[in-house]
């Protein structure tokens, strides 16, 4: 349904004026049973965003809210008639209403701010799809049981088989899926410490007020902090980096505390892993 | 230090190689005016690991760019040690970005987009790649990049909608890291770095090569800075290329003239033609009636 697809973001430039409407909804899979590393990731970055924004909305869980994405990834929002899924989409349909985190910034900034983002999602995502998918002890222990664990037997050893297949095929045209599990370390690793150093000592990446880009690290290094694996070395290798830490507690306390949603505080030890 | 040699894809269009990854290396091995020899291998069957670049030093292969970097490093050479950590990192991020946006848009371009592929890739590779490997190289690169675009547009059918996203996706990256260069000559400041050469080998080829398909080409010229950053480079670094490209450009057009001018025949053949034409038509109009002869 490709040109229902084109028509339907035509819709949301049209569309795309009116202000935001109160009964937005964000679909996601359940959290405590189902949704995986990297599903997790981008829903937290999603949902972080919209609070940095103050915009309303509702988590709606679904089992299938994979099937039910216009790009086949989680999250979405549902905005009046538009649906729209990833990140990035989601921020410039916002951006479109005339709301924007990046607004103050100048243009180079901008720029160092696209970039800043690809390198998030390309080596945190890649990286957190990596041991999901392709590292066998993770793979038997959490991920079959729980990708499985909302479909009857025997869909949910064939789905997650499928499953496996797209991602490991993605992973290989970029080049990660003959990596070793120490060079991905590795490469998380570097991609931290170039957060880092461009974080340096200030509360956000651009100055006083946290952006597009603040949103997507916290996303993604909140879920890994977080998320209980076989092997917490990930987590590790990010515990390395304290001001990276304290960012992702800075905004943890500004979002989601006054909203009342009890969330998994960080742990400081490295061996909360169970 | 003995003299390197580097194994490349040759150049074309006044570029010392057209292969990204090739090209990446010698900017790189320029930049940081290291003494190589560029060896035009255009067979990667007999490489280690089946494809270029290949850095051959003392009993050591080196194929990847990082590899290649970190191996000038330890013989302390590298164009990046002036930049800060923060500017590090900048390189990191923008190597990235051009990767996941502009890498794909290019694999694209190349391979998948028919018009280009038919018209410019394949012949080009057939071309120079020794018989028997000319058949099987081009086709493989062929798949790997349909195989490419597939998996990463897997929820997207129409090739129509999978060549408007990445073309988007593409421009938009170029307009990004033109406003990052801004005026610079170089990403950081005077001086090229590490950074500089990827976006050189990303940008040069997509501005030189005589493609079919130029939507993202006509993006980029429209970039004038990118634009001028390409020939900055080019002029600096490859010079030689440069000029002996442009000569041959001069050369090919002034022969076309000469052709035209020298030709001592042309006008009789012209005016033959038109006398031929008439007569043919004339005989055919009394023939069939048209014009009666006065009898």
């Amino acid at each position: 349904m490709p040109s229902e697809l084109v028509v339907n973001s035509w819709n949301c430039q049209v569309t795309g004026q009116e202000p935001w409407p109160d009964d937005v909804q964000l679909y996601q899979p359940y959290e405590t049973e189902q949704i995986l590393l990297p599903d997790n990731a981008n829903c937290l970055a999603v949902q972080a965003f919209l609070k940095m924004c103050d915009l309303k909305y509702v988590v709606e869980y679904r089992t299938n809210a994979e099937e039910m994405s216009p790009s086949g990834r989680v999250p979405f929002i549902k905005c009046g008639a538009c649906l729209i899924s990833d990140f990035e989409p989601i921020t410039a349909f916002v951006g479109n209403k005339g709301i924007s985190l990046s607004a103050h910034l100048s243009e180079v900034q901008k720029a160092d701010m696209r970039a800043f983002m690809s390198l998030v999602t390309t080596v945190f995502g890649n990286a957190e799809n990596y041991i999901t998918w392709l590292d066998n002890s993770t793979y038997c222990q959490i991920t079959k049981p729980r990708y499985g664990s909302v479909h009857p037997f025997p869909l949910n050893h064939l789905l997650c088989y499928l499953k496996r297949n797209t991602v490991i095929k993605k992973l290989s045209v970029l080049g990660w899926a003959d990596k070793t599990l120490d060079k991905v370390y590795a490469e998380v690793d570097k991609g931290c410490g170039a957060l880092s150093d461009r974080l340096e000592k200030s509360k956000f990446f651009f100055g006083d007020q946290p952006t597009e880009l603040d949103a997507l690290v916290f996303g993604h290094i909140y879920t890994i902090l977080t998320t209980p694996l076989p092997n917490n070395r990930l987590a590790s290798t990010i515990r390395g980096y304290p001001n990276l830490i304290n960012h992702c507690k800075i905004i943890e306390k500004q979002l989601f505390d006054c909203y009342g949603r009890p969330r998994k505080s960080i742990g400081w030890s490295s061996t909360n892993n169970n | 230090m003995r003299q390197l040699l580097v194994d490349v894809w040759k150049g074309d269009w006044g570029l010392a190689s057209v292969d990204l990854d090739c090209l990446q290396v010698l900017a790189y091995l320029k930049f940081n005016a290291v003494d190589f020899h560029i060896n035009n291998a255009n067979n990667p069957f007999f490489t280690p690991e089946g494809k270029f670049p290949v850095l051959r030093t003392k009993g050591q292969a080196l194929t990847k760019f990082e590899d290649i970097v970190a191996y000038m490093e330890e013989k302390n050479i590298s164009s990046d040690y002036g930049l800060t950590k923060k500017q590090a990192a900048e390189t990191q991020a923008y190597s990235v970005l051009l990767r996941e946006k502009l890498f794909p848009a290019l694999q694209f371009l190349w391979w998948v987009d028919a018009n280009n592929e038919k018209g410019l890739t394949t012949p080009w590779y057939s071309k120079v790649l020794p018989y028997p490997f000319n058949f099987y190289y081009p086709g493989k690169y062929k798949r790997n990049a349909e195989i490419m675009i597939a998996s990463l547009y897997e929820n997207i059918d129409d090739e129509k909608d999978i060549k408007d996203k990445v073309i988007g996706e593409a421009e938009k990256c170029l307009t990004t890291l033109s406003v990052r260069l801004g005026t610079n000559d170089f990403m950081f400041g005077s001086h090229p770095t590490q950074i500089d050469a990827m976006l050189y080998a990303y940008l040069a080829p997509l501005l030189k090569a005589p493609l079919c398909s130029t939507s993202l080409q006509n993006h980029l010229k429209a970039c004038t800075n990118l634009n001028k950053f390409v020939s900055r480079i080019s002029q600096r670094y490859f010079s030689q290329e440069h000029h002996e490209y442009e000569k041959k450009i001069k050369n090919e057009m002034k022969n076309k003239n000469d052709q035209i001018e020298d030709d001592p025949d042309i006008i009789r053949n012209q005016i033959l033609a038109i006398f031929f034409s008439i007569v043919t038509m004339v005989a055919y109009a009394l023939h069939t009636g048209l014009i009666k002869r006065a009898t």
